[in-house]
């Protein structure tokens, strides 16, 4: 039984790690030329964001996971309001 | 090594590839981008740190992670308003 538990476990730390690369991939992909670029690169932190809290769940750490399901939002929401009113109107 | 292990090692290099992916996105001239960087950055260095203290039974890693999870956001946040400006209410 704990053999299926720690197959679980690794495919699901696996699924996070290509979710990360591919994170690390698009947020890069993207050219500074394109306008509002930003809003895209939010988008695609909340894919590794998520990724993130998945891998946290499964080590063991499911008070950070969910302080950071929280907070997460906040900061994206924050970041694109901040940027809206403050860098895009000039 | 038995797989679960194995896993975290490669979360782990898929981590720190993320984490300079950020530092590269940080370094861009404008300050929304900073701000995008720094809290992939914080995210990426608390998970890597949770995985550390999981693999070799270093304590003191989840207490960094847990001050960088709660204290990401928050400045993010507090730098994100300082960005939006004061006349916007």
């Amino acid at each position: 039984m704990d053999d299926i538990f720690a197959l679980i476990q690794a495919a699901l730390l696996l699924a996070a790690a290509v979710f990360v690369l591919l994170a690390a991939l698009g947020i890069l992909r993207f050219k500074d030329g394109i306008p509002r670029v930003l809003y895209a690169r939010i988008h695609i932190l909340g894919v590794a964001d998520m990724a993130c809290i998945l891998a946290l769940l499964i080590m063991g750490a499911p008070l950070l996971a969910g302080a950071y399901f929280i907070l997460a939002p906040f900061a994206s929401h924050a970041i694109a309001n901040g940027f809206f009113y403050g860098e895009d109107k000039q | 090594m038995d797989i679960l292990t194995l896993s975290e090692y490669i979360l782990m290099a898929a981590l720190a590839i993320y984490a300079l992916a950020s530092v590269r996105i940080a370094s861009r001239k404008n300050i929304g981008m900073g701000l995008v960087g720094m809290s992939g950055l914080s995210i990426a260095v608390a998970t890597i740190l949770v995985i550390v203290q999981s693999i070799y039974g270093i304590a003191f890693c989840k207490d960094i992670a847990t001050a960088l999870v709660l204290l990401g956001p928050v400045g993010t946040i507090a730098f994100a308003r300082v960005l939006r400006g004061y006349n916007h209410g």
